[in-house]
């Protein structure tokens, strides 16, 4: 779903038009008492479907532009039309003429908060062809379903990112379906939130097993809010403690019987002789200075463990 | 250039029996060596946001665990020396735990940087060097397929820990893995018994040989003493530390053309690995796509180490393993340079396969060969220095790899230069072992010259021979000629 080129084209198109992205307005509900920029969006279908994402930070009006260039069979009329959501907007029936070997279809929609959502152009021939524009508030970057681990005493840190910075940034904490907000000011010994333009860390310190649970990062845009959820589990230090135990039991226990087997098998071993003669080889010129009554003294020494 | 018959003492290695249970003790000891400071990597994302540091201070963990793990060799030597093999690796498994325990507490990033960098990283560099050098105590016949098999342990237990560490993860998060981890690395300790003492040192005993392998156990060379003579000892500072740390190696031939070779060598080596992921992605495909080449080299990896043991066990290819050995540096190289033509998935997937073989051939080669040059005995210190210096271009490999990819944008660069520079080192080795080839070839053939002169002359000449130097598999130096003209 993110192609590369759609956020360069982003990056080329929100300096351009939307001066104003970067304001902090902390009033999320003027958005329909300012001017409403508009901004340009354009998509080229050569197969027969294809998705573009649309992040959009404040109300705006956007102006979507799909083009067609795969169709085989090239009638000179074809109808468009238009779906949000899945259902057809009423009204938005048009004939399209090929022009260029290409059609087009454009229309402008108004963006608030209310609006978001997935729109589609549909080019009706014997088949469909459409192009999906998701529009939304731009989403968190790391999904976190596992949940954190963290002990009893010790401190955790969850951090949220986004590729827009945000007006603002909120941590609240989720009890079943209530969210209560952290406030790091009220108590600073527990709780510390920092902001770094598009990412944000909290962290909890002396952990208690009351504070296992959901904790949700909200990043504030003026058109809405974008949330992401973290699980947090706290455990004592016991738990990590029987697998520990187990396992240092299993290399004792281990080490023990090699060495007791090394023992049984170099007593018995000592028992018969024989097997000595098997490993020296008498039969060297070297021997001759007086080695043979070393050789006993070599190979008794080579049962010493 | 096969095994001489046997002399005296406890001089046939058992190649076999016993021996089989070291090499899978060996297997674990290097398998944790290796792969672990690799699997570490999981953890670190945690630990950054934690402590909030960035990514190039965390990636120090690893770096410092290898250096320290290099950096080792020689004190792991010299330990071996006196000790054995058994009781290091043991005392090496005993230190990577505490390390890792002591870790699982820590506050800050220094903490870290000690505990698992410096303890930990040491710990690991006492269990290589001794596995690496029992194998070469326990076979002779078989060795390179003991080596093969004993170094797959790195692939192995790489694929082996990266879940294991991700699922401790999940459950503990990273201080409690941290806490479990130091119980897993206990098992070095495990495979440390299993390394059951070999060849004791004797004293007084006569050993050389005309050619082929001298047995001796132990790579004291003040030890050698005719009968009666124990005025070695008691020769200056220097001879004392030789009897730990064979310095004299340095006037070896071949370990000088090894390290050379090596170092250079190394430059190219992990860089590649390291940026496998990376390179993918830039090439537009997914993580898991990237990471699941990383997968197959792995996987191909662990079963390229113990044939390539068993090709070089092979009697055509064992007297000439140095070439073998080049040519799989020079192999790997090809593979660097060729890999920037290939195009898509298949094209990268098709590379991660045969950098696989090529990266198993000369990871199991490559301790072989040392032994090969230096034989059994004075293997142990030879590692040590191998390993310290190595340790250099070891660690400035990747990041030098880094620093192109950074400059020209583009992968590109990083493949060919690691290519050209392996290509450069197997050529490098392969011409200076048919040097050394030759040299050994003329020496063997002016000592053998020297045995038919009289067998009489051997005898008295033998003590006045083991004082002067070493004996060595394939050694052979010039100054060996002149000692014996001396013979009266």
């Amino acid at each position: 779903m993110f192609s590369p080129w759609i956020l360069s084209l982003q990056l080329i198109l929100f300096p351009l038009f939307w001066r104003g992205i970067y304001t902090t307005e902390t009033n999320p509900s003027l958005a329909l008492t300012v001017p409403v920029t508009t901004v340009f969006k354009s998509a080229v279908l050569k197969g027969d479907s294809l998705v573009e994402k649309v992040e959009i930070l404040k109300p705006i009006d956007l102006e979507l532009a799909c083009t067609w260039t795969g169709n085989p069979n090239k009638l000179p009329n074809i109808t468009g039309y238009w779906r949000k959501d899945g259902s057809e907007i009423t009204n938005s029936r048009l004939t399209v003429q090929l022009e260029n070997e290409q059609y087009n279809l454009k229309r402008v929609f108004r963006i608030t908060g209310d609006t978001l959502g997935n729109y589609s152009c549909i080019f009706s021939d014997t088949d469909e062809a459409k192009i999906d524009f998701n529009v939304a508030a731009p989403e968190m970057d790391d999904k976190k379903d596992k949940p954190i681990v963290a002990y009893v005493g010790d401190s955790v840190a969850m951090a949220c990112k986004t590729k827009l910075p945000p007006n603002t940034w909120l941590w609240y904490r989720a009890n079943g379906t209530e969210q209560e907000l952290i406030n790091a000011t009220t108590d600073p010994l527990r709780y510390k939130i920092s902001v770094d333009g598009n990412t944000t860390k909290l962290t909890v310190m002396n952990l208690t097993e009351e504070d296992s649970g959901v904790y949700v990062c909200s990043a504030i845009y003026n058109i809405k809010a974008s949330v992401s959820r973290v699980e947090v589990r706290v455990i004592t230090f016991m738990e990590p403690l029987k697998p520990f135990i187990a396992i240092v039991a299993e290399v004792i226990i281990l080490v023990l019987l090699i060495l007791l087997y090394e023992r049984w098998s170099s007593q018995r071993s000592s028992h018969s002789p024989t097997e000595n003669g098997v490993h020296a080889e008498p039969t060297h010129k070297l021997t001759r200075e007086g080695n043979n009554g070393m050789d006993e003294n070599t190979t008794t020494r080579q049962r010493k463990i | 250039m096969s095994p001489a018959p046997a002399s005296i003492l406890r001089d046939t290695p058992p190649d076999g029996g016993w021996g089989w249970a070291v090499v899978f003790g060996a297997f674990i000891s290097i398998g944790f060596s290796y792969a672990f400071p690799k699997a570490l990597t999981v953890f670190f994302k945690d630990i950054q946001l934690i402590f909030g540091a960035s990514y190039s201070q965390i990636a120090w963990i690893s770096s410092i665990m290898l250096a320290a793990m290099y950096a080792g060799g020689p004190i792991s030597s010299i330990l071996v020396n006196r000790y054995g093999s058994r009781p290091v690796v043991i005392a090496g498994g005993v230190m990577c735990g505490i390390g890792m325990v002591t870790a699982s507490f820590g506050n800050t990033i220094t903490h870290l940087y000690i505990c698992v960098g410096v303890v930990g990283g040491f710990g690991l560099s006492f269990n290589l060097q001794p596995s690496v050098t029992i194998i070469g105590k326990y076979f002779q016949v078989k060795r390179p397929l003991a080596n093969g098999l004993a170094m797959a342990g790195s692939p192995v237990l790489l694929c082996t820990l990266a879940p294991i560490n991700q699922f401790l993860f999940n459950q503990f998060g990273w201080r409690g893995s941290f806490f479990i981890l130091g119980a897993l690395l206990l098992n070095c300790c495990v495979a440390g018994s299993l390394m059951r003492p070999i060849c004791p040192k004797p004293t007084g005993s006569q050993l050389t040989q005309t050619n082929g392998t001298p047995k001796r156990p132990t790579t004291d060379r003040s030890e050698a003493q005719v009968n009666g003579h124990n005025t070695q000892l008691e020769k200056g500072c220097l001879e004392n530390f030789n009897k730990f740390l064979d310095l004299s190696l340095f006037k070896h031939r071949g370990f000088l053309i090894y390290i050379v070779g090596n170092a250079v060598m190394f430059f190219g080596f992990f860089a590649p690995v390291v940026f496998l992921a990376p390179y993918a992605l830039s090439h537009g495909f997914d993580e898991y796509s990237s990471a699941f080449l990383l997968s197959i080299m792995g996987f191909v990896d662990m079963f390229a180490r113990p044939l390539t043991g068993l090709m070089a066990n092979t009697k055509w290819i064992r007297p000439r393993i140095q070439y073998f050995f080049s040519f799989a540096i020079i192999y790997n190289g090809l593979c660097h340079l060729l890999c920037p033509l290939a195009s898509g998935y298949g094209g990268l997937a098709a590379y991660s396969v045969f950098f696989g073989i090529a990266f198993g051939m000369v990871c199991a080669l490559l301790f072989e060969t040392l032994m090969d040059l230096v034989g059994p005995q004075r293997f142990s210190s030879a590692v040590g220095l191998a390993t310290i210096i190595e340790c250099c271009p070891v660690l400035l490999g990747p990041p030098i790899g880094g620093a192109l990819v950074d400059t020209f944008g583009d992968y590109k660069y990083l493949y060919l230069m690691c290519g050209a520079v392996m290509v450069f080192a197997g050529l490098f080795l392969f011409v200076m072992n048919i040097y050394n080839y030759r040299m050994l070839e003329r020496e063997r053939r002016q000592e053998e010259g020297q045995v038919e002169e009289g067998c009489e002359d051997q005898e008295q000449g033998l003590g006045l021979r083991e004082r002067g130097e070493p004996s060595s598999e394939e050694q052979g130096e010039a100054g060996n000629e002149a000692k014996k003209q001396q013979i009266p």
